[in-house]
């Protein structure tokens, strides 16, 4: 058996731990330039000379403290001293502030090196690094590297290699002498670093050392002044206490921190030369943050965006569309020809044929979005996004950062839930989650899409922007509900957040997750779609040819008159209940049991030219029905997985189940006002 | 810096667009401290205020990096402005 190394990826938010660890590991962990993407761990391994290393890609985070849970998860991970090596990621084009974790890493025992990421991006800006010097002053592995170009990866193999034969810790002597000095403050703090240490005698904790734990407490960190209470005899407690309780005391956290950074500047500034300003802050900054012309920017480039989506998922919609009826009158001829069955040429014709061309349609919706957004977040453009919209987010009782879970939920609403871990306060994630249901992902902005234009066609352009419209008005309403409950004013946290710098997009990078996506999507959604296309096709189809004697026309007539108040027939109604399991299954159910209906619900009577579920779709249902089902369609519940994720981040069934209703009852109660409005208007 | 003279004491929420400072005094419960010092403010470090229009969050440049910070809370941030 050969030997098994753990190597943890530490590092700040955004400094390319998750590249680093797909580039590795081959695994797909989300990637994006902005801060708090990864909110798990996640584990991989790779095989290097013959050694088995598993890896650990830790959520981002500022330093040790726990404060929010991701935060929380990384602590204890490090904690729990399992890695064999620590490996901190700096980004090298914001030095000084992200070596703050290497700082705070002070005072943990465990073997580290350090990688300087990102060197390209620091020098594109005119930023200087020694290495070398960088390296000697700590004493431990140093390598500068950029962890998106794949041909580096033999230097930090070399670099792993040795870091790991023989394993260096961080020397907390100079660290110390910095808390001590108290630099700014000075006399101010009275030494009261080692007083705590005198207090906490030969008290240690894991592979934390005293005077880590000693700056902990000054930091007020929840967990450790639980670890110290519970496990220090009454006197000695009380003496920390005291200590902390002092004046100098209570500015603890400023106290270490500035410390803290006082050690990480006299690093750099030996051994970087600072970037220059201009490069900080472009003409394109200046535009993107400005409080009215960044929305207008930010308008412009979701506008831009969505029409990008259309174009390009155009070809894929034309193949899609385009094959259905061609392919269906083959198999129609090929089959009476042969002499098949009629039962097997339906089956082929309605479940496999338009399933399958149904879900090419969509996929290339889903393509087309997930490469436009993909590059707007490489690009860097997410932070500045939800820079201009805190003012906004915080009158609804959020805050800028919110931003960045609801944008992600165009990708996928389920993915997007355990992105609001990145806020501060519960209450403030549960508002999110409120506000996230009612963004949708791609999948169902592909199938708002697709029945717009099925019904309304030229004029689907105009239901693309009053489904943008309706989502803010939504979101207001949520805010009204929900926002004084969850998030009371005195509670309202406010955006602290840094501005990542511009990335040029790594195209070979894009393209790989982008491809990656599409194929995942196109076959998840392919088995759902035939799956359920079947499943509807068996309950529908009537081999006498008289389709009243099936289950589901029975059931769907008896529920009619009920579901006719919020204009959708039956078989409307069905996709609709569909698509709270996945918009996947609602366009499956549809394809099939629109195309059934034709002209008498029957497969005799059939004609083959009609087969494609838009021209069946249109013919069968008037314009106020399809308003009905299009409102109802945009509001609906996300999808199963959503509900999961949803109940897990939200902990509790009652918030499930209170979300749940409060998107029944806005997507049927819109269905019913557009209902009514469509009657009176055509 | 050296020569720098320091001419007034305010809030980082009162201060004027591209001009440079330090940061004087930090007020709030621990978990702002928390927050706002291991972003990168602490006493003591230099700075350059590169936008501060009284309601967006303001953007300071302070070691290597663009910081937001919300325009309430900006205002428990105590700066010395050079002149
Ligand atoms: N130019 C350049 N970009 C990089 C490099 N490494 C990572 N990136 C990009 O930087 C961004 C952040 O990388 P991630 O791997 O998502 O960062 P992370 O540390 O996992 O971030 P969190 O999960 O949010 O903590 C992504 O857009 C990457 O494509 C690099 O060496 N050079
Ligand atoms: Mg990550």
């Amino acid at each position: 058996m050969s030997e098994i190394k753990t190597i943890a990826l530490l590092g700040q938010p955004n400094s390319g731990k998750s590249t680093l660890f797909n580039n590795l590991t081959g695994l797909h962990q989300r990637v994006g330039n902005w801060p708090g993407k990864t909110v798990e761990q996640a584990e991989g391994e790779f095989v290097f000379d013959g050694t088995i290393y598993k890896v650990i890609d830790l959520p981002g985070s500022y330093g040790l403290s726990a404060n929010s849970e991701e935060e929380v998860v990384t602590r204890d991970y490090i904690q729990s001293g399992k890695a064999d090596l620590v490996c901190i990621l700096v980004d090298a084009s914001q030095l000084e502030r992200s070596l703050y974790m290497l700082a705070d890493f002070v005072g943990i025992r465990l073997p580290v090196m350090l990688v300087l990421n990102m060197m390209d991006v620091a020098e594109a800006a005119g930023k200087k690094i020694d290495v070398a010097a960088i390296e000697k002053r700590l004493g431990v592995p140093v390598l500068g590297f950029s962890a998106a170009e794949t041909e580096r990866y033999p230097e930090f193999f070399k670099k792993m290699v040795s870091a790991i034969k023989t394993p260096v810790c961080l020397d907390s002597g100079s660290l110390r002498e910095e808390l001590v000095s108290g630099g700014e403050l000075g006399e101010k703090t009275d030494d009261i670093i080692s007083r705590i240490e005198a207090a906490l005698g030969d008290f240690e904790y894991g592979v934390c050392e005293r005077i880590w734990i000693a700056e902990k407490l000054l930091e007020k960190d929840k967990l450790i002044c639980g670890i110290v209470n519970e496990s220090l005899p009454f006197a000695r407690k009380n003496a920390i206490d005291a200590i902390l309780d002092s004046d100098e005391g209570r500015d603890g956290g400023i106290l270490t921190g500035e410390a803290k950074y006082r050690w990480v500047s006299k690093i750099v500034r030996e051994s970087a030369t600072p970037k220059s300003i201009e490069k900080v802050f472009s003409k394109w900054d200046r535009i993107a943050t400005h409080h009215i012309k960044g929305k207008f920017f930010a308008f412009g480039i979701m506008v831009v965006s969505l029409i990008a989506c259309m174009i390009l998922a155009f070809p894929g919609m034309g193949i899609g569309f385009g094959m259905q009826p061609v392919l269906q009158s083959l198999v129609e001829r090929a089959g009476n020809a042969l002499g098949v069955w009629p039962v097997v040429i339906s089956f082929i014709n309605l479940v496999l044929v338009g399933g399958t061309c149904i879900t090419i349609c969509m996929t290339s919706f889903i393509f087309a979005i997930i490469f436009v957004f993909r590059i707007l977040e490489e690009i860097g453009y997410m932070a500045r996004f939800s820079y201009a919209f805190d003012n906004w987010l915080s009158r609804l009782g959020l805050q800028g950062k919110a931003i960045m879970p609801l944008f992600s939920g165009i990708g996928c609403t389920a993915g997007a839930v355990c992105g609001t871990r990145v806020l501060d306060t519960r209450g403030q994630r549960l508002l999110a989650l409120v506000l996230l249901w009612a963004i949708p992902c791609g999948s169902k902005v592909a199938v708002v899409l697709f029945l717009a234009s099925t019904f309304f066609g030229s004029a689907a352009p105009l239901f693309g922007i009053g489904y943008v419209a309706l989502i803010f008005a939504s979101f207001y309403l949520s805010s009204r509900l929900f926002g004084k409950k969850l998030v009371p004013q005195n509670e309202r946290v406010g955006m602290i957040m840094e501005l990542p710098p511009y990335h040029k997009p790594h195209w070979k990078m894009i393209a790989a997750m982008v491809g990656r996506s599409t194929w995942g999507i196109f076959k998840k959604a392919l088995k759902m779609i035939l799956m359920v296309a079947a499943l509807f096709w068996a309950l529908s189809y009537a081999g006498d040819g008289n389709v009243e004697n099936t289950l589901l026309y029975k059931i769907g007539n008896a529920i009619e008159p009920v579901t006719m108040f919020f204009g959708m027939r039956w078989e409307l109604f069905v996709s609709y209940l569909g698509g709270m399991f996945s918009k996947e299954a609602s366009l499956g159910i549809m394809s099939t049991l629109f195309n059934h209906t034709g002209e008498a619900f029957s497969l005799v009577t059939r004609v083959a030219a009609s087969e494609n579920l838009g021209e069946a779709l249109a013919s069968t249902i008037s314009k106020p029905e399809a308003l009905a089902f299009l409102f109802a369609s945009m509001f609906n519940v996300p999808c199963v997985l959503a509900m999961g994720t949803t109940y897990r981040e939200a902990g509790s069934f009652k918030w499930l189940a209170t979300i749940m209703g409060y998107y029944l009852a806005l997507s049927l109660g819109l269905a019913f006002i557009g209902y009514h409005i469509g009657l009176l208007i055509f | 810096m050296k020569n720098a003279e320091f001419v007034d004491r305010l809030s980082l929420a009162e201060m004027g667009e591209n001009r440079c400072g330090t940061v004087a005094q930090i007020e709030g419960d621990s978990r702002f401290i928390s927050r706002i010092v291991s972003i990168g403010l602490t006493p003591g470090s230099a700075f350059t205020l590169l936008k501060n229009d009284g309601r967006s969050p303001v953007l300071v440049f302070c070691r290597d990096t663009v910081i937001a910070v919300n325009h309430k809370e900006s205002s428990q941030i105590f700066v010395k402005v050079e002149s």
